[in-house]
C-alpha cells in the first residue's frame, strides 16, 4: 500500500488538467520513505500522446534531492484519453536503453503514477515496472499530509 | 584541461556511482573517449558502436543541448560543465520507436 498525501494527488490531477490537451509529467520526492512533494516538470514533447521530461529540470530536482537527503519517490504523468495504466511505451521507456526489458529498470525504487483524465473524476493509480517489463499495481491509500510525515 | 562532468541515474552506474567527475578532451567525443578509458563501458551507455550518440541520452554543455550546437564535435573548454542525462519519457502512444 502506497500512502500519498491528498495534497499531492490533488496537485498531480490539477497539473494534468492544466496541461490539456497535452500529457503532463513530473516527479514526487520522498523523505524517509514517504511522499513529501510533487514537482511539475515540463513535457518537452508537448504532445497528447507522449511525454519527455525536461532533462535540465530533472537534473536540478536530482541535485536538490541530493542536498536534502530526499529520494525519487514517484514519476508521474497523465494519459488524457486512456486509462491510468502503463502503456507499452511507458514500459519500454522505463528501461535503458528503451525496450531492453531484461535489465533492471532505470528507476527501480520509484513508482510510476498514472493520472487518467478519460473519466470524471480522474483516476490515479500507481505501478512498479519490473525487470522483464512486468507491471505490478501498488494500491494507493490517500492520507492527510500530516499523517505522511 | 579538466572539464567537470555531471551524470545521473543509470549513467551514474557506469562511473562507479559518482555524480560528478573530471575528464579531459577538446570535444564532446574526446571527453567520452577519455571517460571510457577510466570507466570501460561508459561509451556504450551514451553512443552506439559507430560512435553516434544515443538519442535517449541528452548531453548538455552548461545549459545548452549539444544537438543544437555541433553534436559530438562540440568544442568543450575549461570551466564548462558537461551533463549526461538519460531521457525520462513515455506516454499513451502505442509506440514511439
Amino acid at each position: 500500500m502506497l500512502q500519498i498525501p491528498r495534497a499531492l494527488i490533488d496537485e498531480m490531477v490539477a497539473h494534468a488538467r492544466e496541461d490539456l490537451p497535452n500529457e503532463a509529467c513530473g516527479q514526487v520526492n520522498g523523505l524517509n520513505g514517504k511522499a513529501v512533494t510533487a514537482h511539475r516538470v515540463k513535457n518537452i514533447e508537448a504532445s497528447p500522446y507522449r511525454y519527455s521530461m525536461d532533462p535540465l529540470a530533472m537534473l536540478k530536482l536530482e541535485n536538490e534531492r541530493e542536498e536534502n537527503g530526499e529520494t525519487l519517490f514517484a514519476i508521474y504523468h497523465s494519459h488524457v484519453a486512456s486509462e491510468a495504466y502503463p502503456s507499452p511505451t511507458d514500459v519500454r521507456q522505463a528501461f535503458f536503453p528503451p525496450g531492453d526489458l531484461d535489465r533492471e529498470p532505470m528507476y527501480p525504487e520509484a513508482v510510476y503514477i498514472l493520472v487518467s483524465l478519460a473519466d470524471d473524476p480522474p483516476q490515479v493509480r500507481a505501478f512498479y515496472i519490473r525487470s522483464g517489463g512486468e507491471i505490478e499495481e501498488e494500491p494507493i491509500e490517500v492520507c492527510n499530509s500530516a499523517d505522511s510525515r | 584541461m579538466a572539464i567537470k562532468v555531471q551524470v545521473t541515474s543509470v549513467i551514474q552506474r557506469a562511473v562507479d556511482g559518482q555524480r560528478e567527475l573530471d575528464a579531459e578532451g577538446g570535444t564532446v567525443a574526446e571527453l567520452i573517449d577519455n571517460i571510457d578509458m577510466k570507466y570501460p563501458g561508459f561509451r556504450g551507455q551514451v553512443a552506439d558502436d559507430s560512435g553516434e550518440l544515443h538519442r535517449f541520452v541528452n548531453i548538455y554543455i552548461n545549459d545548452e543541448d549539444i544537438r543544437y550546437l555541433s553534436g559530438k564535435d562540440t568544442i568543450v573548454s575549461d570551466g564548462d560543465i558537461i551533463s549526461f542525462l538519460p531521457a525520462l519519457a513515455g506516454g499513451s502512444a502505442a509506440c514511439i520507436g
